[in-house]
């Protein structure tokens, strides 16, 4: 067995042992509704079209994942709808859709009969609602899970799977200067970040892939350097300024690019966090900006071609194509090219985090590149 | 300047000096008592506001102690005197206490000085706030000033400090309020007074840190230089900032300085207060003095108007009174009524005209007795010379009876033909008399002088150049372009005919007679001249005199006859004369003569005058007979 596999079923023994709330003490039972609430609005699910907001990207595929029976290598979905453990029983566009048990289905009929998902929930609501038990399911943010723990909410958290990184805009002045990413990027206490703005929901990041996918993410050193970095900013001429931009709907991306702020500010780089207006300018103002990268698959490769193909091309990387069979070093050589430019600066790793309902039993996390588990999914009864 | 303006400027100035002097007063008074109630608002603006920062302060102090005080707090420092304690945990507490307890201003402190949780700046968390660890009895620190690092800057707050201590650690409480907009909104300020706060957060003067209750003061860089002062020399100062060119926006500011912990500046509290009442109340007693002085001007003109007729109507009459009598009416009076000065001099003046005129009326009377000898004497020279001869002839005729037939026969005719002659003589003499007395008025028509002067000298010609007279040779330089004048041209003909055979007399051993015309303004000038041996003055006095002549056996009519002509004709006629050298007359006619009711010997033949439009210059020389 290859280095690579091992790391990866090593990771995903941590994962579950992490999780592990499975509920295998009960026996299950058919029969049931599951409430589910997103944040995302959706006003198709039509299978051609896909959202350019991730949230709602991400919620279509969600549901796309229990709709199709089978997917394809590039992570879209084969089949007609319904082929997969539930079919569209209901649909109120931006409002709720209603997936009911397809009883045909070849892997099995899920327990539950249906999914009620309804959309366009806020996170405090979602949380609210799994506290009172109006909803079974929803995801919350990151930072929310242990507030939400102490509350009372059962918390499932996944493997790190989403990025967030710091992208140089390629051609700006600042960004040009390699002494003045290198400076910002070794000024960034990603510890803090994750113990405080994350609770410590989430992994500091060196590289592009976590550690569970290709194992090498420890060779990437994540501490800051304070001293280094001012040493380095004072090489710069002039008074040079760096505008970092981050989505204006996104608060934990707000909380980090404040938090990059002062640690920028504490190596005497002058640098504003402010957030990206809709629609964009272009150019844009901003000389850096946070972006949010999810892996849409366990396997390290397609990972790491997903994520340059999905890092912007304002940072003006090397999008050469990986070879199909390619090893974990070349992988690695591959990432330690990107993150040595500076260009882009991996700042934290990020699980997703799903906040169940008391009534939930056998949910399990899903792996990145999974959709929500729920044909294992079943009820309790509320009587019980 | 008349009298009349110089007593309306005098009176103008004094009453503008005079409303000068009380406008300036009157301003300066109010100047000062604006300037003092300004004082007394800034001062009490400054006490309000000195009065309100002890009792926010308070009201800091006493929030700040609550939160130390509150459950969660203690749980907190309970928590975070544990050994490996989290303090992750609390990093978002700030937010929600400081909203609870409406500070802007809040830190959750960790012992070692690090940052817990900050409200104002929530990424800040794990950065220590050294100044806090310093042993300090927060307690009896108070509320105090200090500079607060933000997230969007640098701000000025109202703090306190307040510590939770779990065994030997502390859990600090770094609270307040925000100094600001806000703050200056919740100061209740007079009309036309406001606060401004500069908020000494930067190395230099930024505009923008200078704010109102309002927000940002618009041209704050005006204020600039004495925020600078006060940057250098913290201390209470006054001063006056105009905004704009007008007057108007002018403002006066009470500067007092905010001070921190340290004593160090970190803002500026400035109380302004608008002149613009002071501004307005100094226009209105500009517009007040003009007014007046627009009134007193018109009161002045009206007054001096009246002053002066009153002071200078006798004056005039004076004047209007000797101009009469400089003009020859020597009968003037002037009407001037009253015992004061000028009443004396009128009467004095009144006094003198009667008397002139009565010294006149002698003076006429002696000279007509003095013309009438001069008549008889004349009359009797010119009639004694024929009536000796008419004497002796009769006498002879007499004895002649007594001889024989053919002698008296011989006598007879002898004596008859003497005595014809001699009454021919006779005749002749009381024919020029006559011809004097009935000078005829002149007939006016267009008449080219140029054209009678020739006409003259046409008749002379022949005598020029006789055998056995004198040799003159006649010159005649005449304008050509002069113009038509109205004139009688048979009286101007018989003038200069007049003076042409003076000429000719006066030049017994030959000489030049020159005849010149000219023009001047639309008169015409005719000069005689002679090169005989001239006149004396007394004589060219005299010369226009009638029955006055320097010959032997003139009548003394022809230069009278000359100058009653010139005089018709509303001319002017004058001599010059040098003894040696000769005589000149000069005649100016006008182009049109004026209207005269007569001329003055037709008035009064028997009563020869000096025409007024004759006069003679004397030369230098002393004069000799010879005209």
């Amino acid at each position: 067995m290859k280095l690579r596999s091992c790391l990866f079923l090593a990771a995903i023994s941590v994962a579950l042992f992490h999780t592990g709330r499975v509920e295998s003490s009960r026996r299950p039972r058919y029969g049931g509704t599951v409430r589910v609430e997103v944040g995302a609005v959706l006003h198709s699910l039509d299978p051609a079209g896909a959202p350019a907001d991730p949230d709602e990207a991400s919620a279509k595929n969600e549901i796309d994942a229990l709709l199709y029976d089978q997917r394809n290598p590039d992570g879209t979905f084969a089949g007609v709808a319904g082929s997969g453990a539930f079919h569209i029983a209901e649909w109120e566009s931006g409002k709720h859709v209603t997936l009911a048990a397809n009883e045909n289905y070849r892997g099995g009929r899920a327990f539950v009969d249906s999914i009620d998902i309804e959309m366009g929930r806020a996170a405090k609501d979602r949380l609210l609602d799994l506290e009172v038990g109006k909803a079974d399911f929803a995801e919350i943010p990151p930072e929310e899970a242990r507030h939400a723990a102490e509350r009372g909410v059962r918390v499932s958290t996944s493997l790190p799977e989403e990025l967030v990184a710091l992208v140089f805009v390629a051609g700006h002045s600042i960004a040009e200067d390699a002494h003045a990413r290198e400076a910002l990027a070794r000024s960034i206490d990603r510890a803090a970040i994750v113990n405080f703005i994350l609770q410590k929901e989430g992994e500091p990041a060196g590289g592009l892939l976590p550690q569970w996918s290709n194992g090498t993410a420890f060779l990437f050193s994540t501490a800051a350097d304070a001293v280094g970095a001012k040493d380095l900013w004072s090489q710069i001429s002039g008074s040079p300024r760096i505008v970092l931009g981050y989505d204006s709907g996104d608060s934990l991306g707000q909380a980090i690019a404040e938090r990059v702020a002062v640690n920028a500010r504490d190596a005497g780089i002058v640098l504003s966090a402010e957030p990206i207006a809709s629609p964009e300018p272009s150019p844009p103002r901003y000389d850096a900006r946070l972006v949010r990268l999810r892996i849409t698959s366990s396997r390290p490769r397609e990972a790491l071609v997903s994520f340059q193909s999905g890092l912007p091309a304002i940072a003006g990387l090397d999008a050469s194509p990986l070879p199909a069979a390619a090893s974990s070093e070349q992988i690695y050589e591959r990432e330690r090219a990107v993150v040595s430019g500076y260009r882009v600066v991996p700042l934290v790793w990020l699980p997703r985090v799903y906040g169940l309902g008391a009534r939930v039993r056998d949910w399990k996390a899903p792996v990145a590149g999974e959709g929500w588990p729920f044909v294992d999914v079943w009820l309790e009864q509320e009587s019980q | 300047m008349t009298f009349r303006s110089k007593l309306f400027w005098v009176f103008t100035i004094a009453l503008l000096l005079s409303v000068g002097v009380i406008a300036a007063g009157v301003t300066v008074v109010a100047r000062r008592a604006f300037d003092d109630l300004n004082r007394q608002h800034s001062e009490a603006l400054v006490a309000q506001f000195e009065g309100e920062f002890q009792r926010r302060g308070q009201d800091v102090v006493h929030r700040v102690q609550g939160i130390a005080d509150a459950e969660g707090t203690v749980r907190m420092a309970i928590d975070l005197g544990r050994p490996k304690a989290d303090v992750s945990m609390y990093v978002n507490d700030a937010r929600g206490v400081s909203q609870s307890h409406q500070l802007d201003f809040l830190d959750f402190v960790a012992t070692d000085g690090a940052i817990i949780s900050s409200n104002e700046w929530p990424a800040r968390f794990g950065y220590k706030m050294d100044w806090l660890t310093q042993p300090q009895d927060w307690s009896s620190v108070g509320s105090f000033l200090m500079k607060v690092d933000t997230q969007d800057g640098p701000a000025l707050g109202l703090m306190a400090v307040s510590t939770v201590r779990v065994g030997d650690r502390d859990l600090f409480i770094v609270g307040g309020e925000r100094l600001g907009k806000d703050f200056l909104n919740s100061l209740v300020l007079p009309t036309g007074m406001r606060a401004l706060l500069y908020l000494d957060l930067d190395p230099s003067f930024q505009p923008t840190n200078l704010v109102d209750a309002s927000g940002t003061v618009v041209d704050g860089e005006r204020l600039a230089s004495f925020i600078e002062q006060e940057r250098q020399e913290p201390r209470e100062q006054t001063f006056k900032v105009s905004w704009t060119a007008d007057p108007a926006s002018a403002e006066a500011f009470h500067a007092l300085p905010l001070q921190g912990r340290q004593k160090e500046l970190l803002g500026v509290l400035l109380v302004g207060s608008s002149q613009q009442e002071v501004v307005k109340l100094e226009q209105h007693i500009r517009d007040l003095a003009l007014a007046v002085v627009a009134m007193g001007l018109c009161f002045g003109l009206l007054l001096s108007w009246w002053g002066a007729a009153r002071v200078t109507r006798p004056v005039r009459k004076l004047a209007e009174g000797a101009r009469e009598v400089s003009e020859g009416n020597w009968g003037a009076r002037v009407d001037v009524r009253g015992r004061h000065e000028i009443g004396q001099l009128a009467t004095a003046f009144n006094r003198m005209t009667t008397q002139l005129t009565e010294q006149r009326e002698q003076l006429v009377q002696a000279e007509r007795v003095a013309a009438w000898r001069e008549l008889a004497r004349r009359l009797a020279h010119e009639l004694k010379n024929p009536l000796f001869p008419l004497q002796t002839t009769v006498e002879n005729l007499q004895r002649a009876k007594d001889q024989s037939p053919e002698q008296f026969e011989e006598v007879f005719k002898e004596s008859t033909g003497i005595l014809l002659s001699e009454i021919e003589h006779l005749k002749k003499i009381v024919g020029r008399f006559s011809d004097f007395a009935k000078m005829p008025q002149p007939e006016l028509g267009p008449v080219n002088v140029n054209d009678v002067v020739r006409g003259v000298m046409k008749l002379f010609d022949a005598q020029f150049g006789a055998v056995g007279r004198p040799p003159i040779s006649p010159e005649l330089h005449l304008e050509e372009n002069l113009p038509v004048i109205q004139a009688d041209a048979a009286l101007l003909h018989r003038a200069i005919e007049n003076l042409v055979l003076n000429a000719m007399d006066a030049m017994p051993a030959g000489g030049v007679l020159m005849l010149s015309t000219t023009h001047q303004d639309g008169s015409v000038d005719l000069e005689i001249s002679d090169t005989g041996g001239g006149l004396a003055p007394e004589e060219c006095e005299r010369l226009f005199t009638p029955y006055y002549t320097t010959k032997q056996h003139g009548t003394g009519l022809g230069l009278a006859i000359v100058q009653s002509v010139v005089s018709d004709h509303g001319g002017r006629i004058s001599v010059e004369s040098e003894t040696g050298v000769g005589t000149s007359f000069h005649i100016r006619l006008p182009a049109k003569p004026p209207l005269r009711s007569a001329p003055a010997h037709s008035k009064d033949v028997s009563a020869p005058a000096v025409d007024e439009h004759s006069e003679a210059k004397q030369p230098e020389a002393p004069p000799s007979k010879g005209a």
